[in-house]
């Protein structure tokens, strides 16, 4: 794994810049050995992009990706304003 | 009453189209009226847009928008915006509308708004010229809202923007990137009126719940924060209708 102090705001740039990505609600944490991806995205192939892309870029990294799927059912409960 | 479903952050591409579809089918039998806080697409493009206009046009229920950031990406935002109008949709840049929704006249301002910060940690209109802009522009646009509440009657007011008025709809944001998510300027554009809900979008790790210093409900609609298809708020909760007064 690389020590490169700066691999987090790289990965987050590559998240944000990248055209087949564009997300800028991942979050990037590293562990000992790995470095961990949250948040949520709109589809399974953008996640799935987000890892791809990742590892293509920094090869020695160990990326584990617990990014979700965002819901998107009808609410069943309405908020009163007042 | 007035019922509004919100939500913000939906980054239509192709690979959402159908999504949210079958919640946004739904919609008369739960809300008056659809409002989208912002980044409707991932990039901005015309491409983009259409997928949009597919997937949230041609409701049962009124559709108004703001822009946000990633709908400038591709800088096709005039392009992006008459997409969204051919098909019906009302796209809000520093202006109001005013729809008729059960005999009341809810109107609605809004702007994709700008960063900036809030009390404590906020840019400043001095020093590098881009630094000025920056701060002009965040000046600006909230100006720009602030005319737009000021310039309808409404018996309900609701203030949509992409960036946040406040930061306590941002809590769970690293604090070092509030004054890219938001502005208090805003919170200030919307305390000068009398605004009944604050809606906004951007801060996908955000908070749901916050009010202005003026004491104005703001709701953070990003997608990521409410995760489900829209919120639903209530307002005029005490007006009876007519239709409903005859009944017991």
């Amino acid at each position: 794994m690389t020590n490169d102090i700066d691999l987090e705001a790289e990965i987050q740039r590559l998240l944000t810049e990248h055209d087949r990505i564009a997300e800028q609600g991942i979050t990037v944490q590293r562990r000992e050995h790995m470095i961990v991806l949250n948040g949520e995205v709109e589809s399974a192939q953008r996640r799935d992009e987000i890892c791809r892309q990742i590892s293509a870029r920094f090869p020695e990294v160990e990326i584990t990706c617990d990014i979700g799927i965002t819901r998107a059912q009808a609410p069943s409960e309405v908020e009163e304003i007042s | 009453m007035i019922r509004i479903a919100a939500v913000g952050d939906v980054h239509v591409d192709k690979d959402v189209v159908g999504r949210y579809r079958p919640a946004l089918e739904e919609l008369p039998d739960r809300a008056d009226a659809l409002l989208v806080a912002g980044d409707l697409t991932r990039h901005g493009t015309v491409e983009e847009a259409r997928c949009f206009a597919k997937e949230f046009g041609g409701l049962a229920v009124p559709v108004v928008v703001v822009l946000g950031n990633h709908d400038h990406q591709s800088d096709q935002q005039d392009q992006v915006t008459d997409v969204l109008q051919d098909a019906g949709i009302t796209v809000l840049e520093g202006t109001a509308t005013v729809l008729e929704i059960n005999g009341h006249r809810l109107g609605i301002a809004g702007t994709k708004g700008f960063g900036g910060g809030f009390a404590g940690a906020c840019a400043s209109n001095f020093g590098e010229r881009e630094m000025k802009d920056f701060v002009g522009t965040t000046e600006r646009i909230s100006a720009s809202l602030r005319e737009a509440l000021h310039s309808v009657e409404a018996d309900a007011l609701v203030a949509l923007t992409h960036y946040a008025p406040v930061p306590e709809t941002l809590v769970g944001e690293p604090l070092e990137i509030y004054a890219f998510l938001g502005c208090y300027q805003l919170g200030q554009a919307i305390d000068s009126a009398p605004t009944s809900l604050a809606l906004h979008g951007h801060a996908h790790h955000g908070s749901e719940r916050g009010r202005t210093p003026g004491g104005v409900p703001v709701r953070n609609v990003a997608h990521p924060v409410i995760k489900q298809a829209y919120n639903v708020y209530q307002l005029l909760s005490g007006d009876i209708e007519p239709a409903l007064t005859s009944v017991g």
